[in-house]
């Protein structure tokens, strides 16, 4: 897909990376202990391109969750984990004392609250750097699998997913998720023409 | 809506709510605020939240409340990720002993010249503990569903548990691993003489003595089948598994239950097997457990109340050094 060039694509990298930072930082200091986490690739799909992409990575059973952003362009953005590294983050973040059934049980709550940090951090990045509003609502957590996101496909023919692979990283363990930002043709537009706006301020447009 | 009647509403509501301006400062909170906080509408108005609870500087409620005003950004902070944030009480006695309600939150923007951000507190403490009762129910639950309801030992299911897991960490880790198999001598005779109810009471004193006779945490006696008992040693070698072998039989013996029935010794006593290993990659579990099983029979092949290893270099079991057994008489 080429709705977005190169050096747009990597500015956009380069803001989720610094988002992602954000939430480590947060993240690091929720659980006294160190985390970091890595956007490497950003890429523009089409949503039934979404599936393939992520069922190539092992994915099966996924912990999802969503939250809808409005301003100059609106997003669901959503972060993906594959059910099985949901549950290992959770036991690096929760109690300790938990047993797997117990960390199983606060899932939802917990990685609710993860997926606001991350993806609250790389949108206030956008928003701080952009120079705008984004008014974000409040996360929504799903299980899903590979079917309900050919579902998802099917509902969103006519827009397009920012597609960005996520690394988390705590005490020696990696654990890899997808953050995917669902944008309409018009709002991929308007967050062209803010990509345009602020590398002009450097002088790179 | 009159504004009267939103007022008796708000302050009607089971949840907190904060009202902040564009500066973060409390604007309003209703009746539950009050109730929970001890502190009064007048007491906090004008004030930003971290002058009214200090302890919330630099927490996550803090940073979420600046994205809020600055970016309008929602979020939600879960009880298991952040307990206890703010001084708020399930009851006013609580506040003696600062046992904070559990708070479920979420942070919204809203679009208002005055107000710029709602706070949401759902007290979530009675939600957490009906789940830590269950909880401890489950806890026991599982724990019963893995003891013998005879002896209180660890039943078989605990056995095959345990020894796929230690057998596991023992070929990770390339480490020793040894197993008994404990087989009381002539049970079938003595519970003819005594009646089942007498080879349960003697069942009951083995076991009890097995368990007792364990030196190291973490290890486990199971009943593994009708007077067989198992026992799993993780890092622990032939030689240190022979050792404890022998120790049990002794203490066995020195129960003088008595036996009419067994030849010899005219007491209750064990037969034990005993096998040990450093798990290759390839090997499964079971070999252990037959390595024993063939060293128990030997033993009862040589006359019972006695311990025999397996020696995996003749594929046959072997009886426990002399000097070793001398030592132990010792002790």
């Amino acid at each position: 897909m080429s709705e977005l060039s190169e050096l747009y694509r990597d500015a956009l990298g380069e803001l989720f990376n610094i988002g992602v930072g954000r939430a480590a930082h947060s993240l690091s200091q929720m659980v006294r202990n160190e985390i970091e986490l890595s956007a490497p690739f950003v890429d523009l799909i089409r949503p039934d391109e979404v599936a393939v992409t992520l069922m190539g990575s092992e994915f099966q059973e996924l912990s999802l969750v969503s939250i809808d952003f409005a301003g100059p362009f609106a997003s669901k953005a959503m972060l993906l984990f594959p059910e099985r590294n949901a549950l290992a983050i959770l036991s690096n973040m929760l109690d300790p004392e938990l047993t797997p059934e117990e960390v199983a049980e606060f899932e939802q709550e917990a990685m609710c609250e993860i997926g606001n940090i991350i993806l609250n951090a790389c949108m206030s990045t956008l928003a701080d750097e952009f120079q705008i509003e984004l008014h974000g609502g409040l996360p929504e957590h799903f299980f899903c699998d590979t079917d309900s996101l050919a579902q998802f496909a099917a509902d969103s023919a006519d827009h397009l997913v920012l597609l960005l692979q996520i690394q988390l990283n705590m005490r020696q363990q990696f654990v890899q998720g997808h953050l995917l930002f669902l944008l309409s043709f018009s709002s991929l537009q308007a967050l062209s023409a803010c990509l345009e706006r602020y590398l002009d301020r450097f002088g790179m447009a | 809506m009159d504004i009267e009647l939103a007022e008796q509403l708000i302050d009607s509501l089971r949840v907190g709510l904060i009202l902040l301006d564009h500066e973060g400062r409390i604007k309003s909170w209703n009746g539950w605020m009050q109730h929970h906080s001890g502190l009064t509408l007048a007491d906090v108005r004008g004030q930003r939240l971290d002058t009214c609870f200090p302890d919330i500087s630099g927490s996550r409620l803090e940073a979420s409340i600046t994205d809020t005003l600055r970016f309008k950004l929602s979020a939600m902070l879960a009880p298991s990720l952040n307990p206890n944030l703010l001084p708020l009480y399930h009851r006013p006695a609580d506040r003696q002993h600062d046992q904070r309600m559990q708070q479920l939150i979420y942070i919204t923007p809203l679009r208002h010249p005055r107000c710029a951000c709602l706070i949401q507190i759902h007290d979530m403490t009675a939600a957490l503990r009906r789940e830590r009762r269950l909880r401890a129910q489950s806890t026991q639950l599982i724990e019963t569903s893995y003891q013998d309801a005879l002896t209180g030992v660890g039943n078989r299911r605990r056995f095959d548990q345990d020894l796929a897991q230690r057998f596991r960490q023992a070929q990770d880790k390339q480490r020793p691993i040894a197993m008994l198999m404990i087989d009381v001598d002539n049970f079938k005779a003595y519970n003819d003489h005594f009646g089942h109810q007498g080879g349960d009471a003697c069942l009951i004193q083995v076991a009890r003595t097995l368990r007792e006779g364990l030196r190291r945490d973490g290890d486990r006696v199971s009943r593994y089948g009708g007077e067989e008992f198992a026992l799993l040693l993780s890092e622990t070698d032939r030689e240190a598994a022979c050792a404890v072998a022998e120790r049990l039989r002794m203490a066995v013996e020195q129960l003088n239950l008595p036996h009419p029935l067994a030849s010899g010794i005219g007491h209750v006593s064990v037969s034990i097997g005993v096998a040990a290993m450093i798990p290759t990659r390839e090997q499964l579990c079971y070999i252990l457990v037959a390595q024993a099983d063939l060293a128990l029979y030997s033993a009862k092949d040589a006359g019972r109340n006695c311990c025999m290893w397996y020696d995996a270099a003749s594929g046959s079991a072997s009886p426990l050094p002399a000097s070793l057994i001398a030592d132990l008489a010792v002790d």
